[in-house]
């Protein structure tokens, strides 16, 4: 498979967390800690999906989501952005769909919901 | 994580003072699984959830053993109350047992309103009569006591209302400290009675997911033991006992519908659990098990769209609002095992108004004389949709479950007469 995803996340024991589910299911992961880098990076054309923390130390990640959402837009395909929280506010989730976030997950993060929607948005070839 | 020695808890007061278990053998539980990975994880220590998957752990019981050695019909013989199936739940040393006499509710065969829609055996399985007014007292009981036994002394729970007042009570009749986190607009009685049972308070806000995240992260920081809805393995053992005291009830012969208002789950995916025990026990009279209906309100309806849909976990739900404050639950940890559940038992989940659940709340009250929570008033509102799609036969045994008094939501209920 093989996929690039890119990880957008701050807190190096979620991001060794999902490194490790990705990467049992053949995901290539591409890691960012802040929100910046990720923007960079994600300018990778290769770069299939985002998984993005909302809880930034830089940018937040609804600004992150606004400006993937505006920078992407050129590609042919739109790209899946998924928001990750731990410590959420009224209304977070919502703002991170109105910000252009496809799915809204809070932490604990359940792997195998995890995979689910990554088999939804890159269906594996012999699904 | 601070430990503490434990408080003596339940049973056997002799008259020199000297504690004794009236239990002959010990509780058969053997392991903790995990629902989603099904990894194994010793139940003698402090456990949260899946580590490796992070999905909601189950205690798992040696049931070919307690096939052998428990007689189903010896347990009706025995002090009233959710412990007296000690051998089924996970504390090992019934001196750690906390217990404010929960359990063993009502079982009321509705008088009226059967006729009314042309059923002929509608019951209410009312846990209104639980300490603290609600079915959280049993899940509360279970995982109290069991931190309890190993040594917790500090909770936190998040939590739309009521599990928030029974933790409490159970943590200050443990002797231990409770930090509570309610959204603002938590019923007001859950406040309070939190507040007079020396719990610490965190008014948010935002939602029980909200919460969830703040009460998490407050934990990890402060070492306070987290008791949110299957964080722990223990809340829906208290709460799978329903599912005995119907069997019992009915002579070990399951009804063919339960109809069950959803929040967390942890009551519906408990009650599937007790059954599946007690068919390896093989104490059901008959094979069959009944069909679970999850119940939820049209403003906050998760697992409704998502087993419309097929999908195996639910999205969040967005803007949730509705009066029943403990359906307000924009998607649940367990979500994946209440579908499944569902699923499994040829049930249905069905969402209902707001308008629906008040004019069905008067219903019960005017016609039954019971005053019920607006979540438990979903359920009738819920059967009056079932009737209508002809989904139940008249003959069927039907149980709605009353989760709890309607006296916790007087603000609610004054505003809406």
């Amino acid at each position: 498979m093989n996929e690039k995803i890119l990880c957008i996340e701050d807190n190096p024991d979620n991001m060794l967390l999902i490194q490790r589910v990705l990467q049992a299911r053949q995901y290539q992961i591409i890691e960012a800690a802040n929100g910046l880098d990720g923007l960079k990076l994600a300018e990778d054309p290769e770069i299939k999906m985002i998984l993005l923390d909302i809880n930034l130390p830089d940018v937040d990640g609804y600004e992150i989501a606004r400006r993937l959402r505006t920078d992407l837009n050129h590609r042919e395909q739109r790209i899946p952005i998924i928001a990750i929280t731990a410590n959420a506010l009224k209304g977070d989730a919502e703002k991170a769909l109105e910000a252009g976030c496809d799915v809204y997950m809070a932490k604990p993060i359940n792997i195998h919901e995890l995979w689910a929607r990554l088999e939804f948005f890159l269906p594996s070839e012999n699904a | 994580m601070n430990i503490r020695r434990g408080v003596r808890g339940w049973l056997g007061f002799s008259k020199t003072g000297t504690y004794s278990s009236p239990f002959k053998t010990p509780p058969f539980l053997s392991t903790l699984e995990c629902s989603g990975c099904g990894r194994l994880f010793p139940p003698d220590r402090i456990h949260t959830y899946c580590p490796d998957c992070q999905s909601p752990l189950l205690a798992r019981y040696d049931l070919k053993a307690a096939r052998r050695k428990l007689d189903r019909d010896a347990f009706r013989f025995r002090r009233i109350g959710m412990w007296r199936w000690f051998e089924l739940l996970p504390v090992v040393d019934p001196k750690r047992i906390v217990s404010l006499g929960e359990g063993d509710c009502s079982l009321l065969r509705l008088v009226h309103i059967n006729r009314e829609l042309g059923l002929r055996h509608v019951f209410v399985k009312d846990e209104s009569t639980n300490p603290t007014g609600t079915f959280k007292a049993r899940g509360l009981s279970a995982a109290v006591s069991k931190a309890n036994e190993l040594g917790i002394a500090k909770v936190i729970v998040p939590t739309a209302g009521n599990a928030g007042g029974a933790m409490a009570a159970y943590a200050a009749r443990a002797g231990m400290e409770a930090l509570v986190y309610f959204p603002k607009d938590a019923p007001r009685a859950n406040v309070q009675e939190s507040r007079m049972a020396g719990a610490q308070i965190v008014l948010i806000d935002g939602l029980i997911t909200d919460a969830a995240g703040m009460a998490g992260e407050k934990g990890r920081r402060e070492g306070w033991f987290d008791l949110s809805t299957f964080k722990e393995p223990y809340r829906v053992e208290g709460k799978k006992i329903m599912g005995y005291e119907l069997a019992e009830a009915f002579n070990w012969d399951l009804p063919e519908v339960i109809i069950y208002p959803t929040g967390g789950g942890t009551g519906l995916v408990g009650m599937w659990k007790a059954f599946a025990e007690m068919e390896a026990l093989g104490w059901l009279n008959y094979g069959h098990k009944p069909r679970m209906v999850a119940v939820q309100a049209a403003g906050c309806a998760p697992v409704v769209r998502a087993f419309d849909a097929g999908a195996a976990f639910c999205d969040f739900w967005t803007d949730a609002q509705t009066i029943a404050s403990g359906l307000r639950v924009p998607k649940s940890f367990a979500d994946q095992l209440i579908l499944k559940d569902i699923r499994e038992s040829r049930g249905i989940a069905l969402a209902v108004s707001d308008e629906d659940i008040l004019r069905a709340q008067h219903r019960l009250c005017q016609e039954e004389g019971i005053f019920p929570a607006p979540e438990s008033a979903a359920t009738l509102a819920a059967l009056e949709e079932l009737v209508r799609r002809r989904w139940v036969d008249r003959d069927e045994r039907i149980v709605l479950f009353n989760t709890g008094s309607g006296l916790k939501y007087l603000d609610q209920s004054t505003e809406a007469a």
